[in-house]
């Protein structure tokens, strides 16, 4: 493999962005210049949490969400090519992957073991729905008041992609960006082995189920053990189905590799909706992928 | 720039990978998110063996001009009897295995067998003569997988009873840091040891050498192209042992230049196929080759490929013509030809090849496929010109099956 280049060591830089553990990884040739080098890609994680973040006031997100129901609101380039790729997705999964079921969290709180009244979900169908939502000359319009958008879904994993590229821009050809296990990897260790990427055990999360090698691409998982509350032996998730307004319930959990974080993300994601068929789809999309059921069963494909 | 980039990096992973059409999907729809670059990997050595098998069978037909000659032994050819004549007829097995020996290295090895019987003309398209022959082939490889590119070494031997072929090749790819781009160098030698069973000739050989250059450019999402330079030189006995006036020059040198062109229709689930081959000999043939192919994805289970090849050459420049005045007896050479030859093959004529194939995935690592061509030869079907006169079509249908489960 690659020849090992012995004059670089591997540093870490652990922050906090989007609510989460994030870190980056990567080999430089002094501790000063992997530094100047992190600090350019944690301001780009900081950039997008700031222009997207759902609980920023004056981000663009919070700015269409205010709107909902009022005016339309215009959209730059970058926020205009996520909404795009947020229609793909919506249209790719039939209307399952939906950066607008945020609006469901006004029926679920998952700080307290409840389940809502299907009256009160009922009432929010109406707020539910990409497909209501009008894009057009670069503007966004939710036309429900109530109605949210939400980018969590890929949001978390864009950034990682484009901190990725911003230190493969810097010369960067060894290490990784982790933001909160959805992770990019810039070239295997300055060794040329791989990084080995332990995968949490969904039940026991200090606990590691699988250890993944990996050099290059991007690893996402989605999972039920996050947020969730349990009620008579049920566990309810924070992935939510927004054509039933239920938590999903069949994989515990679901990592995936793909040329992009972004793409891997989304794909876990749509897989934990398609709940059964799940299985089929991840097949289907080639991709390598670690899938646990809710009887503990593993499936990988690698 | 960086956007194009990442349009291009699905086509190489396309190339790469063969990710099925979902997979494809999911990485086009994140191309519309700005300055995301996709990661195609490096080809390592496959992680799962694969074992392959193939059934061919073949067989030639041949309208009956008129008889001449005398059709020797077992050859049930009747004179007048019948419209078409068969031919040649070939059998053939082929099993091939590929083994990851570990993630830098890789083992793979094919054998065949093939019977081939039936009858061929001793000159132009007369004068039948049986022919039976078994052969065994096997050939391996070593390939070792480097960072950006692989290299393989190939041995490979083929005997029958009258002929023993031996060759042994090199061949290298190298891809640019993107992925983008990648080129390919290869070498071969070959050496032949003729004994024909009717010892026309003794212990001939034949001794010949190629190379091959080209480069694979991934221009879209949705596009890959290659070109291909190839240069034989060979030299010894090129001459046809069971045909009568046949002499051909003890040398023979050929150049040839292709090509392709796969263009992808995302909304169609299909994929074109184009490809164009030019080539020339020291023997004075000039050939074009077009094929085009159509892949179509039914569902995530089945492909369907039709296939149309249309070819054309000229004549040899030792070729001797059918003479309409002597026919259907064979022409004898200029007295003072150094070389000569009778075999339809070295004719100027033009032929065109209609192809289906069907590949049905039966589970993740296990696939059949069904291919059926039909090939027919006409000197009214040579691109330009008439082509060489007084020979009778010559048509061939093959019927292939093929299964392969990887492990």
């Amino acid at each position: 493999m690659a020849s090992a280049d012995t004059s670089l060591s591997v540093f870490r830089f652990p922050f906090k962005a989007m609510g989460s553990a994030c870190e980056v990884v990567l080999a430089a040739h002094s501790e000063i210049e992997a530094q100047s080098q992190v600090q350019m890609a944690k301001t780009e994680v900081m950039r997008i949490e700031r222009k997207y973040s759902r609980y920023i006031s004056d981000s663009i997100v919070t700015k269409v969400n205010q709107n909902a129901g009022l005016a339309p609101v215009a959209c730059d380039d970058e926020t205009w090519a996520l909404f795009q790729y947020a229609s793909k997705l919506h249209a790719q999964s039939g209307g399952l992957f939906d950066i607008t079921s945020g609006a469901l969290r006004q029926a679920w709180n998952f700080k307290t073991a409840e389940l809502p009244s299907s009256d009160k979900l009922e009432a929010l169908r109406v707020k539910l729905g990409w497909q209501k939502v009008s894009l057009q000359n670069r503007q966004i319009t939710l036309p429900i008041a109530g109605m949210e958008i939400d980018l969590g879904g890929f949001g978390k994993e864009y950034a990682a992609d484009r901190a990725a590229q911003v230190l493969q821009g810097q010369g960067v050809t060894s290490g990784y960006v982790n933001l909160a296990g959805d992770m990019r990897f810039l070239g295997p260790k300055p060794s040329g082995e791989p990084w080995m990427i332990g995968i949490q055990d969904p039940r026991q999360t200090d606990q590691v189920i699988a250890t993944l090698p990996m050099t290059s691409g991007g690893l996402a998982t989605s999972g039920d053990y996050e947020r969730y509350f349990e009620l008579d032996g049920q566990r309810y998730c924070h992935v939510l189905n927004p054509l039933t307004g239920w938590p999903v319930k069949h994989w515990r959990t679901v990592s995936v590799t793909a040329p992009a974080t972004v793409v891997a993300g989304c794909t876990s994601t749509m897989a934990m909706l398609m709940e059964e068929d799940g299985l089929a789809f991840l097949q289907a999309t080639g991709f390598d992928f670690l899938a646990i059921d809710c009887k503990g069963k593993v499936y990988v494909r690698q | 720039m960086v956007h194009r980039s990442a349009e291009v990096a699905v086509a190489a992973i396309k190339q790469n990978f063969n990710l099925p059409e979902l997979g494809i999907a999911l990485l086009g729809a994140a191309m519309s998110l700005p300055c995301i670059m996709l990661d195609a990997q490096a080809e390592t050595a496959p992680e799962k063996g694969t074992l392959s098998f193939k059934y061919l069978n073949y067989k030639e037909r041949q309208q009956v001009t008129g008889q001449a000659g005398n059709s020797s032994g077992w050859t049930d050819s009747q004179s007048g009897a019948s419209a078409y004549d068969d031919r040649v007829r070939v059998k053939a097995t082929a099993s091939s295995v590929l083994l990851p020996l570990n993630s830098d290295w890789s083992l793979s090895g094919t054998l065949v067998t093939d019977s081939v019987s039936g009858a061929s003309p001793a000159y132009h398209t007369q004068a039948l003569s049986g022919l039976k022959d078994f052969r065994r082939a096997m050939d391996t490889s070593l390939t070792r997988y480097l960072p950006n590119g692989k290299l393989a070494l190939g041995l490979g031997y083929s005997g029958e009873n009258d002929y023993i072929s031996r060759a042994v090749s090199l061949l290298a790819t190298q891809a640019s840091e993107d992925k983008n781009t990648t080129w390919t160098a290869g070498v071969g030698f070959q050496r032949d040891l003729i004994n024909p069973a009717n010892q026309m000739v003794v212990g001939e050989k034949k001794r010949g050498a190629d190379w091959l250059l080209g480069v694979t450019q991934v221009v879209s999402m949705n596009d890959i192209v290659q070109f291909n330079l190839g240069y034989y030189n060979g030299r010894g006995y090129f001459s046809d042992p069971y045909k009568i006036y046949d002499e051909r020059p003890k040398r023979r040198e050929h150049q040839t230049f292709q090509a392709r062109w796969n263009h992808h229709f995302s909304e169609l689930s299909g994929t074109s196929r184009l490809a164009y081959r030019y080539y020339t000999d020291t023997w004075g043939i000039r050939s074009h080759t077009l094929d085009t192919e159509w892949v179509q994805r039914l569902g995530s289970d089945w492909r369907i490929t039709p296939q149309l090849r249309l070819y054309s050459q000229n004549a040899a420049r030792f070729f001797v013509e059918v003479d309409p005045r002597i026919a259907p007896f064979p022409p004898s050479p200029l007295p003072n030809a150094l070389h000569f030859s009778e075999d339809q093959r070295l004719s100027a004529f033009g032929a065109i090849t209609l192809g289906l194939k069907v590949t049905r995935q039966l589970s993740l690592d296990t696939s059949m496929d069904v291919k059926v061509e039909q090939y027919g030869q006409k000197a009214a079907w040579k691109f330009t010109g008439a082509g060489s006169q007084g020979l009778a079509p010559f048509y061939a249908r093959s019927i292939q099956v093929g299964f392969t489960h990887s492990f």
